[in-house]
């Protein structure tokens, strides 16, 4: 049985609290009130005062780990994250972008967050699958048991068995409904350069007001700049103004990516990612 | 604004057979920012550099495109036309007409389109060009030569005697290589010991010269001038700073070993010197031979050395030496004949390999220089196998180029040492080198007979138990000859070290198909690599006979002289650097080079290069997501630009 | 007029440029539709390149480097192999042909097997036709 997200809130809040009030940490990374219910804000908590602002409802999907990156390193820093921004806190630990040391991770074991667009659930459909964080220090509830497993790669077959030409028929129509809000970028935990290859003049990798071409090369470079590092939480479609199902490409990605390399991004945080480590051992097959 | 002069060259007509050059020009000329484009018969040539420099001044030309050869081939000729008129070499670009359009088509029509579309790309590249600063760079003096067979021995010695410090690091326990296991050399039938041997003494005498046997190359790190070459030094279990060379120690040793200098063709002692005039003349000994590690007994040895030099518990040790030139010259293996099964080595006693044959004849050898076979017995005829292995697609297609001189050589010292009937079967004689003709025409004389047709087995005979029977076809009768002899000698392709890949990846060197290290280019740099100051001599580059061997060592070092000689030299400028505007800080950079160029400034949360680590491949750039790394020369623009132009037509 | 592709390669300078280089120099012929960029690495390769070279009109692209092990620069192709790997995903998800980008390991002496893949490369991209979907007309 799932802790009650009634519940998370109330052990986030006391874990929280218990972090800052001793100090080991000088701010907690987690969710606030927004303007209602279905739209929960990130929130950083200072000081013990500021924990009763917390919320937790199944609305809750954005991913922390984004905000990791803004603060100096060696900001001690207590994070409330699911299971797949558990994987993003790997992966950036991975990248050297935050030190294990520096974190308290507030594990959030949830099933049932809902999109709060469309009021449908996550599932594994637009994220990884997982419903217990991978990584954490404290758990804000029970470890999440007897719910279906599936596999983040089903949803794709539809778009797998599609011809070539019926497939980039489905990608353009969607990436040129591209508007360059960025918005997918924003919010994404991964995608912390500043600034972004597509806002270079130096070269310039492609046209920066939204039309086809260089729709395509933002989305298709951004594609290969997190490959085997997108860890599938699928924030980039939600935040997606004009909803591009950006994640099924990602997920066809991250699926390659561990079949050619035996490893998905953020499960370890003794591993390298994927594309800057090599084998010796690895098959001129994934070229063909 | 760029000013871009364009020169096209004819090559003679190796261009303009294929590529309309006049064409090319006038065609070069319409392209923004050409102010001058022009065509010429040879612009390698003194005049044709002069008209480059020429118009550099004439029309202020900042930048020059050459459309010519190969990049590699006169690259570094165009950057010294351009130095010397006050253009930075930089500036450069050649576009390669030749190698890549005129000489792998007929098509003049498709040659000149592709040209033009080559020629575009470069014109977009050229007006991004930025100048660039050639770093300068102190040069370790010392050389290091790899490999103490004639070759390594002959460069050492070379190098040495212009007074610079040369270490020179052999394998085996001896310096000599194959060379010390000949009895004579062809055509001359000079002693191999007489001429080899005191070039040996001089090794261990000249001051100059730290010997290292019993040594490998373990690491390679560092750029030409500035070598760090850590060197292993394989446990010898004897302290060669104790031993005097007394030797009572091989002769009281139980142990049996087998002699790899006597091809295997008899034991030697667990603790040995590998042959009477080995250089160093002080013992190893054999861990796999000896009863003391076998057993965990005996220690004869250390109790009959009154220098206390045994020592069982020596350990590998590495050393590092920093050199600023290197030669490789570690010459060959003969090919393994046992799975060419037709030929029957291995499985009858007959059959010899042509190293096997040259013990025999050795006064220091197995037989003390007589001829008997494996059985004690004189062979009555013989049978000399060329090409087993050679021009041969299943295995080596080159010509191993010494097999049918040695093979001569043998016919004659058969001839002088048996009664034998000596036959040869080849498929075609090749006595190319001064005075192998006449040697050919020789032996000739001397009563050899000359089967042409490659030996197609060798069989037991039917008949005479003990005998061998070789099979071919004689290709000038065209029958089928069934001929019985006593001995057949195969003649095997020559083929790199085993280990020659590895020494390869150490260098960075690279090898064809079967391992042979490539030179920079087959005729104007056969002694240089692709990788800078790193050198080839002898069989390791490509089959060769004593004498090509030697001059290819004096060569290789007057080319390492080249570099050390000077105090600093100049590195190609092609780095890469960090913008630190753009830098995001992932470290993608400083996790991924081979080099350890860039690294992180935790203060400013970006990385940096050290460019004097730095080799110019551009992985930084390409794994680096902001575009923040510029690898210079090859910057995303240029290569951008440059790639946008050649589509363009 | 018949359909002549335009190819765009990118070889590494030490192995593939050096094995063109030696196909001109043993008079092997090739097609001329390949256009060549020198680059020091095939680790160099941004896979924006590859997505560029298509918007350019490039109908095929091919990309050639040293053999695994071989690398100039010790790991740049291994790096290589597994970046170039995933850009090969992604065009295919995207739609593009799979046959149109190739990666090729041809060494330095390897002037025949050069040609070979630039012939048998230039036919397949023949058989597929000009490149529309990345193309900015």
């Amino acid at each position: 049985m799932a802790t009650s997200f009634k519940q998370i809130e109330e052990n986030l809040k006391t874990e929280a609290g218990k972090l800052l009030d001793a100090g080991k940490v000088s701010m907690v990374l987690a969710y606030g009130r927004g303007y209602d219910e279905k739209h929960p804000l990130p929130y950083v908590a200072r000081s013990l005062a500021d924990v009763d602002g917390m919320v937790f409802n199944e609305y809750c999907t954005a991913n922390l780990a984004r905000y990791l990156v803004r603060y100096p390193r060696g900001t001690k820093i207590g994070i409330a994250a699911k299971a797949a921004d558990s994987r993003a806190v790997i992966q950036l630990i991975q990248e050297d972008k935050v030190k294990r040391d520096d974190l308290v991770i507030l594990g959030i074991p949830v099933y049932g967050m809902k999109n709060a667009k469309t009021d449908e659930a996550i599932d594994a459909k637009t994220t990884c699958g997982l419903y217990n964080p991978v990584i954490y220090d404290v758990l804000l509830g029970e470890e999440v048991h007897g719910q279906p497993v599936l596999s983040p790669y089903e949803v794709l077959e539809k778009v797998e068995a599609m011809g070539q030409d019926e497939r980039f028929a489905f990608w353009k129509k969607e990436l040129d409904r591209c508007i360059r809000c960025y918005a997918c970028r924003k919010a994404c935990p991964m995608c912390y350069c500043d600034p972004c290859f597509i806002d270079q003049n130096k070269p310039k990798w492609g046209e920066k007001s939204p039309e086809t071409g260089g729709n395509l090369m933002y989305h298709l470079t951004r594609f290969h700049h997190l490959a085997g590092r997108c860890i599938d939480c699928g924030e980039c479609s939600r935040a997606c103004p004009v909803d591009i199902p950006l994640y099924l490409f990602h997920k066809k990605v991250a699926k390659e990516c561990e079949e050619m390399f035996g490893q998905a991004a953020g499960m370890s945080i003794d591993e390298k990612p994927a594309l800057i480590n090599f084998r010796v051992e690895d098959s001129d097959k994934i070229l063909e | 604004m760029s000013r871009i002069g364009v020169f096209v060259c004819h090559c003679g007509l190796n261009i303009a057979k294929t590529v309309r050059v006049s064409e090319l020009a006038q065609f070069a000329a319409t392209l923004p920012d050409v102010v001058v484009a022009k065509d010429y018969k040879f612009m390698c040539s003194t005049p044709g550099q002069e008209m480059i420099a020429n118009d550099i001044k004439e029309h202020r030309l900042d930048r020059v495109i050459v459309t010519a050869c190969s990049p590699l081939m006169h690259e570094q000729t165009f950057r010294k036309v351009l130095s010397a008129s006050g253009l930075n070499q930089y500036l450069l670009t050649i576009v390669n007409i030749r190698e890549q359009v005129s000489w792998v088509t007929h098509d003049i029509d498709e040659g000149t389109a592709k040209s033009k579309a080559l020629l575009n790309g470069a014109v977009n590249r050229a007006r991004l060009l930025a100048p660039l600063t050639s770093r300068v760079i102190d040069v370790n003096p010392d050389v290091m030569v790899v490999g103490g067979g004639i070759a390594g021995i002959q460069a050492a010695l070379e190098l040495a005697n212009t007074g610079r410090k040369v270490y020179l690091v052999e394998k085996n326990s001896t310096i000599g290589g194959h060379m010390a296991q000949f009895d004579k050399t062809f055509p001359t039938l000079d002693c191999s010991a007489c001429i080899l041997t005191p070039k040996m003494d001089s090794v261990m005498q000249n001051k100059n010269i730290t010997l290292m046997t019993s040594c490998e190359v373990s690491e390679v790190k560092g750029y030409v001038g500035n070598f760090d070459i850590t060197v292993k030094q394989k446990a010898r279990y004897v302290d060669h700073d104790k031993c005097n060379a007394c030797l009572a120690c091989t002769e009281k040793c139980p142990g049996k070993g087998v002699s790899e200098w006597d091809e295997g063709l008899v034991k030697r002692k667990a603790i040995y010197i590998p042959f009477p005039q080995a250089v160093p003349q002080k013992p190893i000994i054999d861990r796999d031979a000896c009863t003391y590690f076998i057993k965990g007994k005996c220690r004869l040895c250390e109790k009959v050395c009154e220098q206390k030099a045994i020592d069982f518990e020596q350990q590998d040790t590495f050393s590092t030496m920093k050199v600023g030139a290197v030669i490789v010259a570690t010459g060959y293996d003969l090919m393994d004949t046992k799975p060419l099964v037709q030929y029957g080595y291995g499985k009858y006693p007959g059959v010899y390999n042509a190293l096997e044959v040259e013990r025999l004849f050795n006064s220091a050898g197995p037989t003390g220089g007589k001829v008997t076979m494996r059985d004690g017995k004189e062979p009555q005829a013989i049978a000399i196998l060329h090409c087993i292995g050679s021009r041969d697609k299943n295995n080596y297609e080159h010509c191993s180029r010494v097999c049918c001189m040695y093979s001569l050589k043998f016919a004659h010292l058969f001839k002088e040492k048996t009664s034998a009937d000596v036959y040869q079967f080849y498929i075609d004689m090749r006595a190319a080198g001064k005075g192998y003709e006449e040697f050919y025409n020789r032996i000739i004389e001397e009563d050899v007979k000359f089967i042409r047709g490659k030996g197609a087995r060798v069989a037991e005979s039917a008949d005479e138990p003990g005998r061998l029977i070789v099979e071919a076809e004689d290709t000038i009768t065209g029958k089928f000859i069934k001929l019985p002899v006593d001995m057949v000698v195969l003649s095997p392709a020559m083929k790199p070290r085993a280990d020659s890949k590895d020494l390869a990846r150490l260098f960075n060197l690279s090898t064809d198909k079967y391992g042979f290290f490539m030179e920079r280019h087959p005729k104007l740099a056969p002694l240089s690599t692709m990788s800078e100051g790193i050198f080839i001599a002898g069989v390791c580059q490509s089959p060769k006979d004593i004498p090509d061997t030697v001059a290819q060592a004096n060569g290789a070092a007057a080319e390492a002289l080249t570099i050390v000689v000077k105090d600093k030299m100049e590195l190609e400028a092609t780095t890469a650097m960090v913008n630190p505007a753009s830098c995001c800080g992932c470290q993608n950079c400083v996790r991924v080079c081979p080099y350890g160029a860039p690294f992180f400034k935790e203060d400013k949360g970006v990385s940096e290069i050290n460019e004097a680590l730095c080799k110019g491949c551009g992985l930084c750039a390409s794994v680096c997501p902001s575009s923040a790394i510029i690898a210079r020369h090859f910057t995303n623009e240029q290569v951008l630009a440059e790639m946008e132009g050649l589509m363009e037509f | 007029m018949s359909f002549e592709p335009k190819i765009l390669g990118i070889a590494c300078n030490w192995c593939t440029y050096t094995g063109a280089d030696l196909a001109g120099t043993t008079r092997l012929q090739y097609p001329q539709n390949l256009r060549v960029v020198r680059v020091m690495c095939s680790s160099r390769i941004n896979p924006s390149f590859i997505f560029k070279a298509f918007q350019l009109g490039a109908d095929g692209v091919l990309v050639g480097g040293c053999h695994p092990g071989d690398c100039h620069y010790n790991t740049g192709n291994l790096y290589a192999r597994r970046r170039l790997a995933v850009t090969k995903k992604i065009l295919e998800f995207s739609g593009m042909e799979p046959g149109r980008f190739r990666v090729e390991w041809i060494s330095a002496s390897e002037g025949n097997k050069f040609a070979e893949v630039v012939r048998e490369f230039t036919e397949e991209i023949r058989n597929l036709g000009p490149q529309t979907k990345f193309k900015i007309s």
